[in-house]
């Protein structure tokens, strides 16, 4: 392969890699946003999410590759595989937020962090003592279309990742900015009292919020599953950290900041691993959010430092 | 139920003083552990405990640094790992030089030795336990300030996400720098510690083998050395300080802490016996591998801190042996029970139950009940409040000023200007709150700042203590303030009360009034620790001129000296403000609406106080709204109105001044008490 | 006056911040069609009785009723739809969002539709200049153009009572005088107007009653007309009133 090919191999798994870290970002920062509260559930939700959708995807009887679906069957088992795993994720994420966190709403301090900590354990291990620890196979029903770019590969499953996230950041976009409880969302973000005087249920905005954010997370899951063909039950914390640096990155509580982050952290992913190997570019990430929120914690796009309380 | 259960076991000795209880209670316990090895013959027991204790020197270094100084670390592992690697590095066998003659100090000082595997002459390190520790603990002291250093001015959420960022990268460098650490495998051969033989008594050198007894009473000494440690710098100046930053940095600032340094300090302190606690772990298992520090064990470490109590010490320990309790006895023995049970009445899945693999979800659950019901852990840190008598409860309003001010030492306040305040701007972003204020506050004077909501006034307080940026200005005794940080200001004599009360709310009001003598104190965490004569007569010092202090508002503070300042009212809660400003010994006192919330009687009775001390010799610098305080106690008064001095003068002077009442009370009022005040002369003159 | 007279009726509230005895058994009336005017210095309560009225805060006694009903067990957002909004201290706009989509926020509660269309029409025909700005964002308005912006936002609510927080704050005094005269105009085209100020002449010259607070009791009451004669509200602004304190 020539370095142009090379390049342009990474670009594509670089994108793909950014399409499931951006999704996973913009559930994360969305709650942020709103509560500025770190959740630490969240990439155990993200992993649960890949889970629900390897298990509709069997019941739907598709098999490793033993079943290969195209044109409308298959976009009717995507569709279905997706909204079945956004709601329930979604669902997940709502009762987290009602039933643990609404308590600790005036409790100032790290109590309500150090309890998605908590939560973030028991979604790991109700998945490791339900499922098993071990690697998954993921259905994969897509059939084997490729196009060659020059020496670069550039596949079906490729296409359909960027569509489906280009669709969902699309319908945030819009759901966020057109609507009147996006916007109820984004009024309480920038002034929840202000918010709560003008008509807006905060305590629904907030639950909506979770619910976003975690249906998110679980397309992301789901994502996931479709990219690497399989599931295990410990793929939650590096997904999730190289995210949170995507969000951290981007802006955190910043919606465009996290779909931009998330797609630079992919690129930088895919060319360090290339470059360097795998673990060296685990370092490369890490450093980068730990010199991120040193130098620039607002981020690329980001207004407010987190310097002060 | 467990009170009720401690009262019962008390009763008989219910007479003695709390000290001496507490301190059989821990002679009984630390006997207890000595004794067990003797009786049992159980190695795989006695080898858990000693694990156990490991977690425990690690739980309470986390302590140090969540608990006591409210920085939340999730990759506390870290440090672990790097304690653990440095020992394993210089006695396993994997970092082996060439030999040379140059090595050959060292191995006569038996740090290192010449050995040979077949092939050239190589150095292998031979570290001994005893140095390792002590040094280990230094090296991870160093890079506790290396990694704190750019990160611990970070707000509490992105500190520990940067922590847990940090947490991930050690073991991962451990991995992959695999010439030195041997990545995944790991170092084995770690060397555990040996007795040295020494003549004199004929004892002849012991090496510990893989027997768990010799580690279980150096893990008990390291124990020990920690809930010492831990104990005494929480009741000293360093804890004071570091509790105080937990609880309102900008207060703690203020008040003469250097934020930087003391965060710096409990994070090194934290990472050095976490460094330690490595050192011990691996030369008990002789081996080191990545696994051992990820994030879960970081992790664990915070279940066993939020468990006790967060900051506090027995809590955590408490915490720490109840979680390896739960993991090593308690699941496995249920397991068993399960399994018996399920052959007993022929249940496949009791016979197949493991409840082990359900450890870590025991923690996540843990975490979630002890967040949602009991915050403070199960041993919380602040201790229960002594209830009052009748006649403490109830304070009559005093007038006349102090009580027994005579224990105070007096101010010479010199002559001169004390404050000289020069064209100070301040903007925020696009605003402009102060706008080339002038203001100049001579020594022993009393000068009143008043103005509507919004002039500026707390903004000026602000520029003055360093809390805003300021352009300008402002020279304190000859001494430019600006560019200093609120903890040097303070440092030069400036102490100061907020509007909104910023007390630190879990410490007692004696802690409160302590810290603001902290920078007038000495103290440094040796001494904390060892607490020379020097130490102790500062601290007694400290304690006494508190009590002094706070004595001088009668029987209003004195009795509730141990309280939490959280339960006070809101009065007492401004008197112990301004006692931790006195505390702090300063030469002008900036006061931000001292009498707000009060009633008129209290607000005489603070104002004659006030009063009183400026007649001692402190300048005076306050802001007011109660026209009647300002009259009462101020020689000269400025107005402020949108950043802008608009007048100056007597208190008199500024009542009547046209611009003054205009900017309260609106244009148009001006002319009708001009009106009023003509016709009202009028009617005088006529008789 | 008769019952039927009077839209909002505080009576008897008792308000603590902790152990700060914030609102001191005070009352007040307002009656359909006037403009009330709450008056008072530094830290004496205005705040307090606006966050009460918009159900921020909750009292430890009295009560508040609205057009006969009370109001104390309703949250914010029911307020607002039974017809009481609020103009807030220091504007409050949301200020990422743009000027149209603060107007927006302010009919929450609202279905969008004729009525709707007729109170922005209404909003754009008072603030030309808030019609003129209507896509930028709010946070790049200067202070009295905010405050237009903040007044629309109320009135896209279709209150029958306008509360409105400190009006003229931070405002230059062209903008004041501005402010004052459409708040003249709205109260004429029907609104009552409930107006915390610290600007008491301005406030009086609009206003029909007043009520004057100092440390969280009412010390003075009565007709503008006639509290703008009295000197001793410059006392009460001063903090010098002697108050019959029980304390």
């Amino acid at each position: 392969m020539t370095s142009g090919d090379l390049f342009l191999q990474q670009l594509i798994n670089g994108l793909n890699l950014g399409a499931m870290y951006s999704l996973l970002a913009l559930g994360f920062t969305l709650v942020y946003g709103i509560m500025e509260l770190i959740n630490f559930s969240h990439f155990n939700v993200f992993m649960v999410g890949c889970f629900i959708a390897l298990g509709v995807l069997k019941l739907m009887g598709m098999d490793g590759q033993a079943v290969i679906l195209t044109g409308l069957p298959l976009i009717g088992v995507l569709l279905v595989t997706f909204l079945i795993t956004m709601f329930s994720s979604g669902m997940i994420g709502v009762g987290i937020e009602r039933l643990l966190l609404r308590p600790l709403r005036a409790v100032t301090g790290p109590a309500a962090m150090i309890l998605t900590i908590g939560v973030s354990y028991i979604l790991f291990n109700v998945i490791l003592i339900g499922i098993g620890g071990d690697t998954r196979n993921f259905a994969n029903p897509l059939p084997t279309v490729t196009w060659n770019i020059g020496g670069a590969v550039l596949r079906l499953r490729d296409v359909l990742i960027w569509g489906i996230t280009v669709i969902l950041m699309l319908g945030l976009t819009y759901f966020v900015q057109f609507t009147k409880l996006g916007k109820g969302m984004r009024a309480t973000a920038q002034d929840p009292e202000a918010a709560r005087m003008m008509g807006v249920e905060v305590d629904n905005v907030v639950g909506l919020s979770f619910f976003i954010g975690s249906a998110l997370a679980g397309a992301s899951g789901l994502i996931f599953g479709l990219y690497y063909n399989y599931a295990k039950v410990d793929m939650g914390f590096s997904a999730g950290l190289r995210a949170f640096t995507a969000a951290v990155l981007g802006g955190i509580g910043n919606v465009p900041g996290a779909m931009l982050g998330g797609v630079l952290i992919g690129l930088i992913e895919a060319s360090s691993s290339q470059l360097i190997g795998q673990l060296w570019a685990d370092v490369v990430i890490f450093s980068i959010l730990v010199i991120v929120l040193v130098f620039r914690p607002a981020g690329l796009l980001g207004r407010q430092a987190p310097n002060k309380s | 139920m467990a009170s009720a259960i401690i009262t019962l076991i008390n009763r008989p000795f219910a007479h003695w003083s709390q000290e001496k209880r507490q301190l059989w209670a821990t002679v009984l316990l630390a006997a207890a552990f000595a004794i067990y090895p003797l009786l049992t013959d159980d190695d795989a027991n006695i080898d858990t405990i000693a694990n156990a204790m490991s977690y425990a020197t690690l739980a309470l270094g986390l302590n140090i640094v969540v608990g006591f100084a409210g920085l939340l670390d999730l990759g506390y592992a870290a440090f672990f790992a790097i304690g653990a690697y440095y020992y394993g590095i210089f006695t396993a066998y994997q970092v082996m030089p060439p030999w040379s003659e140059a090595w050959a100090p060292l191995a006569f000082l038996g740090l290192v030795e010449k050995i040979n595997q077949g092939g050239p002459d190589l150095v292998h390190f031979t570290m001994s336990f005893w140095l390792a520790l002590p040094t280990g603990a230094l090296v991870a002291g160093f890079f506790g300030v290396l990694f704190g250093a750019p990160t611990l001015r970070l707000r509490g959420d992105y500190l520990a996400i940067v922590t847990l960022g940090f947490g991930e990268i050690v073991p991962i460098l451990a991995r992959n720098m695999e010439s030195v650490t041997n990545g995944a495998a790991g170092l084995n051969g770690v060397k555990g510690p040996t007795l040295p033989a020494i003549k004199a008594i004929g004892f002849g050198g012991y090496s510990f083998g893989v027997d768990a007894t010799p580690y279980y009473y150096v893990g008990m000494g390291l124990v020990a050395l920690l809930i010492f440690s831990s104990i005494r710098l929480r009741d000293s100046r360093i804890g004071r300080a570091w509790m105080a930053i937990r609880e309102d940095e900008t207060a703690a600032s203020a008040m003469g802490i250097n934020l930087r340094n003391f965060k710096l300090l409990a994070f090194a302190i934290g990472a050095s016996f976490s460094g330690f606690t490595g050192v011990f772990f691996v030369s008990k298992l002789q081996v080191a591998t990545p696994e051992m520090f990820n994030f879960s064990v970081s992790s664990m470490l915070i279940v066993m801190v939020v468990l006790g109590g967060m900051g506090s010490v027995w809590g955590v320990v408490l915490g720490a042996g109840l979680l390896q309790l739960l993991q090593t006895w308690i699941l496995p023995q249920t397991t068993n029970v399960l399994h018996d049970i399920g052959h007993a009445i022929n249940s496949d899945m009791l016979v197949a139950a493991d409840l082990v693999q359900w450890t870590q979800m025991f923690f996540g659950i843990i975490i979630v009940v002890m967040m949602l019901f009991r915050r403070d852990g199960l041993i919380p840190a602040t201790r229960a409040q002594p209830k009052l008598e009748m006649e403490e409860q109830h304070a009559d309003v005093k007038r006349g000023g102090f009580v027994n001010v005579d224990r105070i030492e007096k101010w010479n306040p010199g002559t001169g200007n004390a404050l000289e305040i020069k064209d100070v701007t301040v903007r925020f972003g696009g605003l402009v709150a102060l706008n080339k204020v002038n203001l100049t506050i001579p020594a022993g004077g009393v000068v009143a700042v008043i103005g509507p909501n919004g002039s500026g006034k707390s903004t000026l307080f602000n520029a003055i203590t360093g809390l805003v940026t300021a352009e300008g200005s402002i020279k304190f005794e000859g001494m430019e303030l600006i560019g200093l940080r609120p903890d040097e200001v303070l440092q030069k004599g400036v102490a100061r009360t907020f509007q909104n009360i910023r007390l630190f709310p879990k410490l007692t009001v004696l802690e409160n009034v302590l810290i603001g003598e902290h920078c007038r104190l000495k103290t440094l965490p040796f001494g904390a620790i060892f607490r020379p004569p020097s130490a102790r007569a500062e601290e007694q010092g400290a304690l006494r001129k508190a009590l002094d202090i706070i004595g001088l508002f009668g029987n209003r503070l004195t009795p509730r000296a141990n309280h939490t300042v959280s339960g006070l009212s809101y009065a007492n809660r401004r008197r112990v403000e301004i006692s931790r400003a006195l505390a702090s010994r300063p030469r002008i006192l900036l006061l931000d609406e001292p009498t707000a919330g009060m009633n008129p009687n209290e607000t005489l009775e603070l104002a004659e106080q006030i009063a009183e001390l400026n007649a001692m010799g402190l300048t005076i610098l306050i802001i007011e709204h109660k026209l009647d305080v300002v009259t009462r106690l101020a020689q000269s008064v400025t107005v402020l109105d949108h950043g802008d001095v608009i007048a100056q003068g007597s208190a008199d002077e500024v009542q009547r001044n046209e611009e003054v009442l205009t900017a309260y009370l609106g244009r148009a009022h001006r002319a009708k008490i001009e009106a009023q005040d003509a016709a009202a002369a009028k009617e005088k003159a006529n008789g | 006056m008769a019952e039927s007279d009077i839209l909002l009726d505080f009576k008897g509230i008792n308000t603590y911040y902790g152990d700060l005895h914030a609102l001191k058994d005070v009352s007040y009336t307002i009656k359909r069609g006037e403009i009330i005017a709450l008056l008072g210095g530094n830290a004496c309560g205005k705040s307090t009785t606006m966050k009460t009225i918009m159900g921020v805060v909750k009292p430890a006694t009295g009560t508040l009723t609205f057009d006969g009903e009370n109001i104390l067990g309703l949250t914010p957002a029911q307020r607002v739809m039974r017809g009481i909004a609020p103009v807030l201290e220091a504007r409050r706009l949301f200020p990422r969002m743009t000027v149209y989509e603060n107007l927006e926020m302010g009919a929450y509660t609202r279905k969008k539709g004729p009525e709707y269309d007729q109170d922005l029409e209404r909003v754009y025909s008072l603030f030309p200049r808030v019609k003129e700005r209507r896509n930028q964002i709010s946070g790049t308005l200067s202070g009295g153009e905010q405050q237009m912006v903040a007044i629309g936002r109320a009135l896209m609510a279709r209150p029958r009572l306008l509360c409105m927080d400190e009006p003229s704050m931070g405002l230059s005094p062209l903008f004041v005088e501005m402010v004052f005269d459409i708040i003249k105009e709205i109260n004429k085209q029907g609104t009552t107007i409930f107006m915390v100020e610290q600007n008491a002449s301005m406030a009086l010259s609009i206003a029909h009653r007043g009520y004057v607070l100092q440390t969280g009791v009412v010390v003075l009451q009565g007709d503008a007309r006639d509290l703008e004669a009295n000197p001793l509200i410059r006392e009460a602004y001063l903090g010098e009133m002697k108050v019959d304190a029980d304390e």
